[in-house]
């Protein structure tokens, strides 16, 4: 058995993480799997566990002067049914996992698990989103691709929280979400990708474009982007180029889920279709 | 009761399932109960040198194939099987020896400690591996069963034939993923062994135990926990379980629970046979299929288990629904180093059916004529001769399903409008199948010779004693209502508790789609029986034995004759509509008709068409099991993808009825039969839908792409 700790606040939670090492534990739904032992076993626990999910400090949702503002332990389900929340970012969130697992899965969970599979990742990646980093005396802001270092690390220490994520409040004129998996719930990403043009009097102003699951981490490069952004707008963006770009960033394997020819056609096949339908 | 027999009733079993306090294996403890957990073999094939294990703490011990008080062989079909490895290991999950005392987490880190030292001896991985095998697993030629059957004069066909038309077929793996993993708990007291179990066939494991323990008979009993769901996978392998819980729990002297972990029971217990089907069929110059040679080639696994009875099945369905009178059919099962291939909702069937619907597809494709007319052409009519040349007895209603799925899918239009379309992505397709109900061959009449008793206590409340099992397809219900409608009494004064050997006579196993159509009978018969000799009051019993129906007839050394004495009957279209792009597919609509003699319940119906339709689908365009090296790769239930609500939309099915004289009210076979015939119905959809010719399924998108490949195209 292990000890388990229901901080009151978030100050409480921030101070006992100085001392002790804790398991953070938000909704669980990443934790539990990991540290499974079996039917009628405990979960392998191995450090007292924190328990983050009641914190309200980390359930808010509000937005700000151009930025929108994401408590790290709110549900996928309360993100959902958030007026504050625009629809693709509802569209990613309820092709995540099944109601019940969203009912408690955080967006924070999704986050801090840092598997290039997460499914809010993509999303985040391309609207450059912040991650609010808290310890007992500082806060700090880190944008999504520097905070997740590899597939399943980032830079977070044992005496710090995610408390937040920060969304810049962005218009665009044409997005693409696609998950692409072996069932319509319940089933992680063999692909995923997330694309967003923005026009204005009809030139491409931006593009964002994102990839999960093909790569160690999210695959997304500003480059790139603004390759696409700078052509498109004297008329010389080459297809061909921009997806032999991407093609050096895509680096898929073969696994359970899905093979490396498949993911690579298939990432391949939706940019085409996205270039081909929004930009050209 | 004398409504509609049909009209459904409230099922005898919800309340406690709905509400959770069904006492499921898990959910069992005895007094004083040890656990065990299993030591398994990780090399695919080996001989074992040596195990060294940790130093036991005390009530901790092993039991292995040195604690077998009986035989060290699974009682099956053939004799091949240990309940514990003796010398050699034949797959990856294979049990060497179970660990058991009080603590769980002490016994996983008890097997984590053992180390075993392998001599590894060279394997077989598939089945072209296994036909060619220098140092066979089984016998000297390496496989567990060879057959031949053979009808009409293949070579006058052959030389009459204006077209031939020959293809191979080939269907993967699948996991049977029922509700809650296999488990047993073993008691041994005054001399004798109680097994509670997860279990379809109490009696097979009451007669794997006995051998195992060499017990008198009446020193072993089974009782069934509630089971929720089997779909075959636990006809065979509960006994394997149940040999190894018993002589635990005699070495402990206390009571023994042997529970599968999910992905462990994923990846060691049977699944669905893999199959390759080679078909060469001989057509005259009126588009009639004149002749057909068929080549069946099953992945039994490493052990014989059932391979050789699901192999006749198969063997038996070559030529699906078609009326083929020059036949030549061989069948092969394979010994691999693989787990045990086992029984699993159609027993064969559903390969060949496969096999038979893309051959007449692709047949009539290669003829340029239409596929549907192509089929209709040949189906089978009343009077036909069967695979076995027995005779097909019962009016068969093919055609007018046919219609009917037609008429309620549209399917005319939609081939029409798909072909109008350029841009084309969607399909449809249509099967035809039939399910012979019951044991094949002259399993009902030699092996099994079910019987089923009834008893009516003073109260005249009746209680049917058979050996079948609730596992959610009703039965408990069924037979209640079967029962109440012979007697003409009220439903609520007929009981029906899960099988206790010690109770119930010996009816056979739930397999077969036989519960109904056979036990069901004898139900009906002894409550006739009872009927006549009722006395208010007085307690009372009947007992009756199946008897073979009269006119039929089957020789099981040359497979002539009546293979089954019952067919069902099933057409079934799904539409499907593919991504361009990710070449995924979605199920846009699935339309049923099946005859399956007059239906017991309406609603319990309902719930294995739309069951059984939406396994077929998963094993057709989801389910993927590979293996490399003897290892299985999805072999969790992450992994491991079967289909959710969200990926059926509403099956659209409806019922026609040619009664079957024998069955109870004239009820057929009905679990298997919705099965086999959604996997082809989704297959041609999708070659609808790609214009392309599909052979294998699963149909992966990952397979369409290869096909695509843009790369070389462009
Ligand atoms: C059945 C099932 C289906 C799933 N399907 C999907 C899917 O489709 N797509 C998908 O992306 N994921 C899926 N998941 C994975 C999982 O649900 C998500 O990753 C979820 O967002 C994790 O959130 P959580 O709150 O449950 O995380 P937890 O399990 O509580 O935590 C995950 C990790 O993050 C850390 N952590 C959590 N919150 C914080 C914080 N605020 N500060 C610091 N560290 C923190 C924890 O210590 C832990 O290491 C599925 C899981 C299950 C069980």
């Amino acid at each position: 058995m292990v000890a388990a700790y229901r901080p009151k606040n978030l100050k409480d939670a921030l101070e006992a993480i100085i001392y002790t090492e804790y398991i953070v534990l938000a909704g669980g739904t990443d934790l539990m799997v990991k540290k499974k032992q079996g039917a009628g076993l405990l979960p392998a626990f191995d450090k007292p566990v924190l328990f983050i999910a009641d914190l309200e400090e980390l359930k808010q949702i509000n937005e700000k002067e151009g930025y929108l503002t994401i408590g790290a332990a709110c549900s996928f389900s309360s993100l959902i049914d958030n007026p504050l929340i625009p629809a693709l970012y509802k569209q990613v969130f309820l092709q995540i996992a099944s109601p019940a697992v969203r009912n408690i899965a955080t967006i924070g969970g999704n986050i801090c698990n840092s598997s290039p599979a997460g499914d809010s990742l993509p999303l985040l990646y391309a609207l450059d989103a912040s991650i609010i980093i808290e310890n007992s005396c500082r806060r700090i802001e880190i944008p999504i691709a520097d905070f997740i270092t590899g597939p399943g690390r980032n830079m977070l220490t044992s005496s710090e929280l995610v408390t937040a994520i920060k969304l810049p409040v962005l218009h665009f004129d044409y997005v693409v979400y696609k998950k692409v998996s072996a069932r319509k719930s319940t089933a992680l990403s063999k692909v995923s990708f997330v694309a967003m043009a923005k026009l204005k009097d009809s030139r491409l102003e931006d593009v964002r474009i994102a990839f999960g699951s093909v790569a160690p981490t999210i695959v997304r490069s500003r480059d790139v982007e603004e390759a696409i952004i700078y052509n498109s707008s004297n008329g010389s963006l080459d297809k061909t180029e921009i997806i032999s770009y991407y093609t050096t960033l895509i680096k898929p394997i073969d696994d359970q889920r899905s093979t490396a020819f498949y993911r690579r056609q298939v990432c391949k096949r939706l940019l085409v279709d996205f270039l081909g339908n929004w930009l050209c | 009761m004398n409504k509609d027999i049909s009209t459904p009733v409230k099922r005898a079993d919800v309340s406690e399932k709905l509400m959770g306090t069904a006492c499921y294996i898990g959910d069992m403890e005895l007094e004083d109960m040890l656990y065990a957990k299993t030591l398994r073999s990780s090399e695919p094939r080996a001989r074992l040198v040596s195990i060294t294990y940790p130093e036991m703490p005390s009530g901790y011990f092993v039991v292995d194939k040195r604690d077998v008080p009986g035989k060290n062989i699974i009682k099956m079909i053939l004799e091949d099987q240990p309940f514990f490895a003796e010398d050699v290991v034949n797959y990856i999950g294979e049990p060497i020896a179970l660990i058991v005392g009080k603590d769980k987490a002490v016994l996983r880190e008890l097997i984590a400690k053992t180390s075993i030292e392998y001599e590894r001896l060279k394997p077989v991985f598939s089945i072209e591996e296994g036909l060619e095998a220098d140092t066979p697993i089984y016998g000297e030629c390496n496989y567990f069963a060879e057959y031949r059957l053979k009808k009409g004069n293949l070579k006058e066909a052959r030389s009459r034939a204006k077209y031939i038309c020959e293809e191979t077929y080939e269907t993967g793996y699948q996991e049977q993923f029922y509700l809650e993993p296999q488990g047993v708990i073993a008691e041994y007291k005054d001399g004798k062994a109680v097994i509670y179990g997860s279990i379809q066939c109490p009696y097979y494991v009451k007669n794997a135990v006995i051998e195992c323990l060499g017990f008198a008979p009446e020193m072993v009993r089974i009782v069934q926990a509630t089971t929720g769901g089997a779909f075959g996978g636990k006809e065979d392998y509960p006994s394997l379980l149940a040999g190894q819980a018993a002589c635990a729990a005699i070495k402990a002297n206390k009571p023994v629970c042997l529970l599968l972990e999910r992905n462990e029971d994923i990846e060691v217990t049977t699944k669905r046979h893999p199959s390759r089907i080679k078909l060469k069929s001989y057509i005259d110059e009126n588009y009639k299929l004149t002749g057909m040679e068929a080549d069946i080639v099953l992945d039994a696994g490493a052990y014989a288990g059932l391979s050789g009875v699901v192999l006749q099945r198969a063997m038996f369905a070559a030529a699906g629904v078609y009326n083929i009178e020059n036949l030549k059919v061989k069948g092969k099962a394979i010994a691999t180093n693989k787990a045990v291939s086992g029984a699993f909702r159609g027993f064969g069937s559903p390969q060949a059916f496969f096999a038979i619907e893309m051959h007449m597809e692709h047949a009539a494709k290669t003829l340029g004529i239409d596929p549907l007319a192509f089929k209709l052409r040949n189906i089978l009519k009343q009077g036909d001769k069967s695979t076995t040349g027995g005779i097909f007895r019962e009016k068969i209603l093919l055609s007018e399903m046919v219609d009917r799925v037609i008429q309620m899918s549209g399917y005319e239009e939609k081939k029409k409008l798909k072909n109008a379309n350029e841009y084309k992505r969607r399909g449809i397709g249509l099967s035809m199948f039939f399910h012979g109900c019951g044991f094949t061959g002259n399993g009902e009449r030699d092996h099994i010779k079910g019987r089923a008793r009834l008893v009516k206590n003073e109260e005249d409340h009746i209680e049917i004693l058979i050996a079948n099992v609730e596992m959610g397809q009703g039965a408990q219900t069924t037979m209640r209502k079967i029962a109440a409608a012979a007697l003409d009494i009220e439903l609520n004064k007929v009981f029906f508790q899960n099988p206790d050997t010690d109770r119930v006579p010996d009816s056979g196993p739930t397999v077969a789609s036989r519960t109904t159509v056979i036990v069901g009978k004898l139900v009906y018969d002894a409550a006739m029986e009872l009927k006549t000799k009722w006395e208010t009051g007085k307690r009372q019993e009947a007992e009756v034995q199946y008897q073979y129906p009269e006119g039929y007839q089957w020789d099981n050394d040359s497979f002539e004759g009546d293979a089954y004495t019952c067919y069902s009957w099933g057409v079934n279209a799904v539409e499907v509509e593919v991504d361009p792009i990710t070449l995924e597919s979605e199920i846009k609509g699935v339309w049923a008709v099946y005859d399956i003699g007059k239906s017991i319940d309406d609603r319990l119906v309902r719930g294995q068409i739309d069951g059984g339709i939406v396994q077929g689908l998963g094993y057709a365009g989801m389910e993927v099991m590979e293996n490399r090296q003897g290892r299985f790769i999805q072999r969790s239930s992450t992994d491991y993808i079967i289909p959710t609500a969200k990926d059926i939309p509403m099956i659209q099915s409806e019922l026609m009825c040619e009664p079957y004289s024998d069955g109870p009210f004239g009820a057929k076979g009905l679990g298997e039969l919705t099965f086999v015939g959604s996997p082809i119905a989704y297959a041609l959809a999708m070659e609808d839908a790609l214009e392309m010719r599909i052979n294998n399924i699963p149909v992966r998108p990952e397979f369409l792409m290869e096909v695509a490949d843009d790369d070389k195209r462009n």
